[in-house]
């Protein structure tokens, strides 16, 4: 629990850049106002009126600012509602601090989609694609092996053997996915209920869904898992991990040298001390700020 | 379209990795002129400036290392199968990891040395005549080195000396060994394991590191920086030195070459075939695509394939150079016996102990720890026992993690939701800390582990790609099966408690991933029937093809943490190409 210390710095994050829009003060007539100081009273609504008027103005520019990245450059609205509640089933908001929703997530899977990720930029694309763990005998060209094509674990990198991008595959799943949740449950995924969401990703765990022609759909489901907590747990830079929410549960530091906030500790004290120390952390922008003469 | 041909050069180097930057520097500093052609560019350590600490991009996509759309390697357990490519990197080890640019795959190693004892020089020799060969697995296909220890003694110093090794002078089984530069500073665990391994009458020493402990100045007069215990690398050691402080080409031997002007390092440029005369056993020179895809000559009197491990057997195999190695009659050459320094899925041995830390942002990724050689090698009696070497035990080095490895592997049916969130609270700041020994031994060549040319899947220019069939031999589990139970005997004396030995037996592993210190397949030897280079890493086939790697490595001792078994290699070479330019032919 070391990481929502104060219930102020907890709210903050919570509410972060998604909910800039919470800025919005509270009509003025709502302010409660001490009675009989009527001229007083006046000039304080004046006054108010005008700090309103202001907040709001600046609350709309940074909506507005919020808007123009928070959109969608791969997934398409439906996608992005599955994504989006698969992202908070696996890390919810709850009372450990904020999970997917407030870090992100699903920005984050949309840009790793647009980018050399989705684009399986540097992956080797040649063919002939076969899929591992086949038992044998089986032919590929002129050739027959009795032994099958060797088993590979769902991380290693052979395990991936599609002739499309991950952004086609990502399509396929989502689509699969959906297929899915009308035939065995008869109601899209983003509409169960949380046991029910938590049951169906289960069952994606569980290779029980049939209509998965590949990705499979443990395949699925590991992809997906690795991208939501990359959301939550790599740098900011990458559209996810929105105020660090990630590092602020793990009590990662980033990049953090120790006395960044002149917290006074170094690396050499870090390195060989027994006890953990917690540092408040530092994406790259923020180090790349201070090392070009920002604070 | 006809090819640009450049001017001859005494050596023309393939790749600017340690190997081919420790050959530069030697040979253009005795005044050799040399033409060194590196398939990827050349960042020195400032580039890394501002670009660290990115796990996601580094560590899991491998920004900086070779791009797999160039090519890949396919990877199968044995020759009934079918083998698969490796295709994307995914944050977990894929193996093979080949590097890029100036430095190669010592950009992105953790710096961890250690010389090769004496017993591992002559590791088929010395077995057989204390044990008989009944101990060997019976496909094995071991054989020596084909020099001793003491004979290349100061070329290892020569090597050390260039890249600033730190360590301490004590090592019992590695003896003379006298690193330039102290070990870094032992961390409260490493000094428990030091005392108590110690008391138990074993033979503890500092973590040997190629990261320079001190600013230090190599025999090449370039200045090598200290570490300045970033972290960076630490991790799960695969990031770049952002300081110059870790031993690599780029900030060792390469800036010392361009010094002397007798280096034309030409990057971007990518090696696809060693060119032969028309007799077949001398090359003329190297061809290569730059970097807008031309085809360019660059003749030589000598060749230096110090290509990463496993694409030095690749060239070999491309350029028709050498006889294949032929597994159904277990004749030729190149391709054959591979080798790891370990198994890593054996039996281990675990606890945990009241002493946590920061897993970020401090320290190293090899130094800070103590080491134990007593059950490695032949450092211990295996009369009676079922396998051969052991393993090194070293406890204590700085941590070092990313909070992307919390999640990387752990998809599973449970491992989301409240609960699991709840167990990454506070999970980079850990105030115990868990220690997993896996003291699995070598694995020992065998006729079944071998490479060759894949019959389906070409590169990125139409030439074929490496084929691995690779699985365990039956020595790295009884090896684990034994130590494990004496290392948890360590960690309870060292006062850890959950103390536990964790059975895997044989059959429950599965290699679908490759050591990135993969040994053999283009092996040393005395021997031409069943090695590719002599003892001056001559071609047996080809007089004026030297080279170096890991992959001439003939067997995975358990003491030179992969590298240092490489390095020197080169400083040998530069003799023998010396010798051989002076007087061509084949050398004694």
């Amino acid at each position: 629990m070391g990481a929502w210390r104060s219930v102020e710095r907890r709210q903050f994050i919570k509410t972060g850049i998604t909910a800039v829009g919470g800025v919005f003060i509270a009509s003025a007539g709502q302010v409660p106002l001490f009675p009989g100081i009527a001229s007083e009273k006046d000039k304080k609504i004046s006054d108010l009126q005008g700090q309103v008027g202001k907040a709001n103005q600046t609350a709309t520019a940074l909506q507005s600012q919020a808007d123009q990245t928070s959109g969608f450059l791969t997934l398409d609205s439906n996608e992005q509602a599955v994504v989006e509640a698969i992202a908070e089933v696996m890390i919810p908001s709850d009372a450990n601090g904020p999970g997917a929703a407030e870090a992100g997530v699903v920005y984050f899977v949309d840009r790793q989609l647009a980018s050399e990720y989705g684009m399986n930029a540097e992956m080797y694309m040649q063919g002939p694609f076969v899929q591992p763990g086949q038992k044998g005998p089986i032919t590929v060209g002129n050739v027959t092996y009795p032994g099958g094509s060797a088993q590979v674990s769902l991380n290693a990198g052979g395990a991936y053997q599609y002739p499309f991008n991950l952004r086609e595959y990502w399509k396929r799943g989502l689509s699969f996915l959906d297929d899915y949740a009308k035939i065995s449950y008869g109601a899209p995924f983003a509409s169960l209920d949380s046991n029910g969401k938590t049951k169906f990703l289960q069952d994606l765990w569980n290779n029980k869904p049939t209509n998965f022609t590949g990705p499979l759909p443990r395949e699925f489901f590991n992809e997906v898992y690795n991208l939501v907590w990359g959301g939550f747990l790599s740098d900011p830079i990458y559209g996810g991990n929105r105020n660090m929410v990630g590092w602020q549960l793990t009590g990662f530091s980033g990049l953090n040298d120790g006395n960044f906030y002149g917290e006074g500790s170094s690396r050499t004290k870090l390195m060989l001390q027994t006890t953990p120390t917690r540092l408040e952390p530092v994406s790259l922008a923020q180090f790349q700020k201070r090392a070009t003469g920002g604070t | 379209m006809s090819a640009v041909v450049h001017p001859q050069v005494d050596v023309a180097i393939i790749g600017a990795g340690l190997t081919g930057g420790s050959l530069a520097a030697v040979m253009t500093t005795a005044g050799y002129t040399v033409a060194c052609i590196e398939k990827g560019p050349y960042r020195n350590f400032t580039d890394w400036d501002m670009t660290k600490y990115d796990e996601w991009m580094v560590l899991n996509f491998r920004k900086f290392d070779h791009p797999l759309s160039l090519w890949s390697f396919s990877l199968r357990n044995n020759p009934d199968q079918y083998a698969n490519p490796i295709r994307r990197y995914t944050g977990v080890q894929t193996g093979g990891t080949m590097g890029h640019g100036v430095g190669g795959a010592s950009q992105h190693w953790a710096g961890g040395l250690g010389r090769i004892s004496p017993w591992a020089y002559k590791p088929y020799t010395n077995t057989v005549q204390k044990y008989g060969s009944s101990v060997l697995p019976s496909n094995h296909d071991l054989i020596d080195w084909p020099f001793e220890y003491s004979d290349v003694v100061a070329y290892m110093e020569e090597w050390e000396q260039e890249g600033g090794v730190s360590g301490d002078n004590q090592d019992p089984f590695t003896p003379g060994a006298k690193y330039p530069l102290p070990p870094h500073p032992p961390t409260p665990l490493a000094e428990l394991f030091r005392d108590t391994t110690e008391s138990m009458g074993y033979h503890p020493r500092s973590a040997v590191s190629g990261i320079a402990s001190q600013p230090y100045v190599n025999q090449f007069g370039v200045q090598v920086n200290s570490c300045v215990y970033c972290g960076w690398c630490g991790g799960p050691c695969n990031y770049h030195c952002q300081v110059g402080a870790k031993f690599t080409s780029a900030f060792r031997s390469i800036p010392a070459a361009l010094k002397t002007g007798n280096l034309d390092l030409r990057v971007n440029s990518i090696v696809y075939r060693i060119d032969l005369d028309g007799t077949g056993k001398k090359a003329t020179g190297v061809r290569y695509y730059d970097e807008r895809g031309n085809v360019n000559v660059q003749p030589a009197k000598a060749v230096f394939n110090a290509a990463y491990s496993i694409n030095v057997v690749r060239l070999l195999l491309l350029s028709g150079i050498g006889t294949p190695y032929d597994h159904a009659t277990k004749t030729g050459s190149v391709g054959r016996g591979l080798t790891e320094t370990s198994a890593p899925s054996a039996t281990s041995a675990s606890g945990t102990i009241d002493m946590g830390g920061n897993r970020y942002p401090a320290g190293n990724a090899s130094g800070g720890g103590y080491t134990i050689e007593d059950f490695a090698d032949d450092n211990f009696d295996h009369n009676g026992l079922n396998f051969i070497g052991g393993a090194n035990i070293s406890v204590g080095g700085y941590l070092g993690s990313a909070p992307g490895q919390l999640t990387l592997t752990s998809a599973g049916p449970n491992n989301f939701g409240s609960a699991y969130k709840a167990t990454l609270i506070d999970a980079m700041l850990p105030t115990k800390r868990q220690v997993t020994i896996r003291p699995s031994g070598p694995a020992i060549p065998t006729s079944d582990s071998f490479e060759d040319l894949d019959p389906h899947y070409v590169d990125a220019f139409g030439d074929p790609i490496l084929r691995i069939t690779d699985d365990f031999s039956t020595n790295e589990n009884p090896a684990a099966d034994y130590i494990a139970p004496l290392a948890s005997n360590i960690l309870t004396k060292m006062g850890f408690t959950d103390v536990k030995v964790n059975p895997v037996s044989l059959g429950n592993q599965h290699k679908d991933r490759q050591s990135a210190h993969i040994r053999g397949g283009a092996r040393l030897g005395a021997d031409r029937a069943n090695s590719v280079f002599n003892k001056w890493m001559q071609s047996w086939d080809v007089e004026n093809l030297f080279a170096a790697g890991e992959c001439l490595v003939p067997f995975g001792d358990n003491t030179s943490q992969g590298t240092h078994a490489l390095g020197f290699q080169s400083y040998i070479a530069a003799d023998g190409i010396k010798k051989y330019l002076q007087s061509p032919g084949p050398l004694a």
